[in-house]
């Protein structure tokens, strides 16, 4: 193939991003950013002008967009390949840029065999047209914030109508919103596609339920949907009884998951073989077959992915368990604004045996200063787990714990359980331990270190001077 | 004697964003003996076949705007009775705007008729989401009580000055950033665009609304300390000049005579 060098804007705009990169290095900081700002300054197609390597992938989604494109830059890097990856980086369009400006020598010429971008979904219009991937993942589309995001069917629209039509398009089948990019009004394919699922599960159910559930009617005859198995949110697996629409077929499929022995049961397009599990978690389960699905689209052997998947590090987890005194202590990071992400982390801990006590301190810290927090979002997470599964206390810390008390009472959980203060970390002293067999500190990504910290350290503190449960 | 209470909940299948299906569940829990109907889009609503004493539509996707026209369409004629009537309506978010007249939206490609209940026009910027507070009064709750809400919407909606308003905005915009006028009123219909929820968020606002709904029952707040405390400490919140910003001030129009007779007095942060 016949490479055409890059004009010369493209060639000031690159030297112009190394050398802010270089200069940002000398200074002690990452550079992931900035050097893409001032490049896309100087050209603001540098996007499509730099040299891109002979395959181009972009990862995106509302939730494992990160963990799905760490994996997949893993597995291509154990494959021998040079990968070009923002894992360590901003997945806004001047991260991308400055990603790719990277991967390109001074010359302006590729040095990478492969680029693995993860895109934050909102920034499809600014990326993907110039960038043109040959593969977009998209690991699902659900709500996030209110404000930012709207509603998933917003970000579809968002990403749909950026998509450029020779993208070839890896999503998620057991997500109707996700599976509908790159279509036309009457639901007919515009872009080459491939899916991946996750078969159902023992803990599925067919009744959607929570505040949260973005697909329950056709998109073609407005009637209900049934499920053939529903997980959460409107993930799962559906048809219509009236017109006879249904989920796409997923030629990459999680057949089975068996989270003791370790392993889960893989169909990679009528190949059915048995592959590690990453992590248990659904979400990363579903990030582990999208993975799995790229790799095969890639024209990576199948012995080759499975050989992958057995050695990629697991994801960092959102959650650690330490045992205290015979209690189980568990701090678990949660997402404010983020309604659903809210539901996941409280219904892992409903999974939980035994009584409970909660530490909840999830205010939006950039909304106490200088506004006043829209809670909104508190009624699109689903608060009611915490109402039975033997939740016994639950201390509410910070500006918004009155929003907080109400949002738990109306979820049904008796207010003479609920303590309210002021102070965060006071939480964790008003908190009663006595008898609970797990103690948990759920807090949000802005105060882990100013609070939660602090509140893991007393708890942990006061169960050892507890003596464990009684 | 308190009588049993009928809440229809039109196309709760779609319109439910921004988890404004809250204001229902309080209102339920308010009420435990209210009657809940959810109508599907597949339903005929209550409200033109059978008594409904509050009709609740909630906040809808672009497209779930597109199909609630569609399905009230044929019912425009019922919903013009029942609101003359003095049936209670409260359509929140953006569930107004599909009894206006048009809603346009160039970024999504469609300029479409709406019911045309009411003389609004809505246009939606999809690269342009407001997103504010509001603080306003309403009959419902009085002046000692104001109302609390937020805006977090892709539209702006004009209409003529002579169309009242759920609420004069004190502080934030109303229906667009060049007035304070917020929502729509008439008769026991409320349209608005404020989330929050609503009623969760101003208990006051809600008893009004319960009084009204049901003249002979002393009205009773669930959860009623925790709604209080929770109102008074947003209250004071909107009361601080530090959480107010420049956008969230209405841009006075020239030829606007009522927005330069209300003028707001939100300060800028600090």
């Amino acid at each position: 193939m016949v490479r055409v060098l890059p004009a010369g804007r493209v060639l000031l705009a690159v030297w112009a991003g190394k050398l802010a990169a270089l200069a940002l290095r000398a200074l002690g900081r990452a550079g992931t950013h900035v050097p893409g700002l001032i490049a896309r300054r100087l050209h603001p197609g540098i996007l499509a002008g730099v040299q891109h390597p002979p395959r181009v992938v972009v990862v995106t989604g509302t939730n494992g967009k990160t963990t799905a494109s760490n994996l997949l830059t893993e597995a291509l890097l154990a494959q021998g390949l040079r990968v070009a990856s923002n894992r360590n980086g901003s997945n806004l369009a001047a991260g991308i840029a400055a990603t790719l400006i990277g991967a390109v020598d001074w010359r302006g010429r590729s040095r990478a065999d492969i680029a693995v971008l993860e895109m934050d979904e909102r920034s499809a219009k600014l990326v993907l047209p110039g960038l043109a991937p040959d593969l977009l993942v998209c690991t699902n589309l659900t709500r996030d914030s209110i404000k930012r995001n709207a509603h998933p069917a917003y970000i579809a629209w968002l990403v749909s109508s950026a998509l450029p039509a020779s993208t070839e398009l890896v999503l998620n089948a057991d997500d109707l919103i996700t599976s509908s990019l790159g279509t036309a009004a009457d639901g007919s394919a515009i872009n080459p596609r491939t899916h991946f699922a996750v078969d159902r599960l023992p803990t599925d159910g067919t009744r959607p339920s929570g505040a949260a559930v973005d697909v329950q009617i056709c998109p073609v005859s407005d009637h209900l949907l049934e499920w053939d198995y529903w997980r959460y949110n409107h993930i799962g697996k559906a048809h219509c009884p009236a017109c006879g629409f249904r989920s796409p077929d997923a030629a990459y499929r999680v057949t089975s998951v068996d989270a003791a022995a370790g392993t889960l049961g893989l169909d990679l397009a009528g190949e059915v073989l048995s592959a590690r599990l990453i992590n248990d978690n659904i979400v990363n389960v579903y990030n582990e077959v999208a993975v799995a699905a790229t790799l095969d689209r890639l024209g990576i052997a199948k012995d080759g992915i499975i050989g992958a998947l057995a050695r990629i590090e697991p994801p960092t987890t959102r959650f650690a368990e330490e045992t205290v005194a015979g209690v189980r202590l568990v701090r678990q990071l949660t997402k404010g604004l983020v309604g659903v992400a809210c539901s996941r982390a409280f219904a892992y801990l409903a999974s939980f045996p035994g009584r409970k006590a909660v530490v909840l301190t999830i205010d939006e810290v950039s909304e106490r200063e200088t506004d006043v927090e829209n809670v909104a979002w508190t009624y699109d997470a689903d608060y009611e787990y915490l109402a039975h599964a033997g939740v016994e206390r639950i201390a509410v810390g910070g500006v918004r714990r009155h929003d907080q008390a109400l949002r738990l009472a109306i979820a049904g959980v008796d207010p003479a359980r609920i303590v309210t203060v002021a102070a965060e970390t006071d939480a964790a002293e008003v908190l009663d331990l006595d008898g609970a067999d797990a103690v948990f500190n759920l807090h949000s990504v802005h105060n882990a270190e100013s609070t939660g910290n602090l509140v893991q350290a007393r708890l942990r503190e006061r169960l050892r001077a507890s003596g464990g449960p009684r | 004697m308190t009588r049993a209470l009928t809440i229809e909940v039109l196309y709760p299948e779609i319109a439910n964003l921004h988890g404004d299906l809250a204001n229902i569940d309080y209102l339920a829990q308010c009420r435990p003996d209210a009657r809940i109907v959810r109508t599907a889009l597949t339903d005929t609503p209550a409200f033109a076949s059978d008594r409904a004493d509050l009709v609740y539509l909630g906040p809808l996707t672009e497209r779930g705007q597109l199909t609630a026209i569609e399905r009230l369409r044929p019912h425009r004629a019922a919903l013009e009775a029942s609101i003359e009537a003095g049936v209670s309506f409260l359509f929140t978010h953006n569930a107004a705007e599909v009894l206006g007249e048009r809603i346009r939206n160039d970024d999504m490609g469609y300029d479409i008729a709406g019911v045309g209940v009411f003389p609004l026009e809505a246009e939606l910027r999809m690269f342009g989401r407001y997103s504010g507070k509001v603080l306003g009064s309403a009959p419902e709750a009085g002046a000692d009580h104001p109302v609390v809400g937020y805006k977090s919407q892709f539209s702006m909606v004009t209409a003529p000055e002579s169309l009242p308003g759920f609420l004069t905005a004190e502080r934030g915009v109303g229906r667009s950033t060049s007035t304070a006028v917020e929502g729509v009123r008439r008769q026991n219909f409320i349209g608005t665009s404020l989330i929050g929820p609503l009623l969760v968020l101003n208990p006051h606002f809600t008893r009004g609304l319960l009084a009204r709904l049901d003249p002979d029952t002393q009205p009773t707040l669930a959860h009623e300390s925790l709604a209080l405390a929770a109102y008074d400490a947003r209250l004071a919140g909107f009361r601080d000049d530090r959480r107010w910003h420049p956008f969230e001030r209405v841009t006075a129009q020239p030829n606007d005579e009522a927005t330069r007779a209300s003028p707001v007095s939100a300060s800028t942060k600090t």
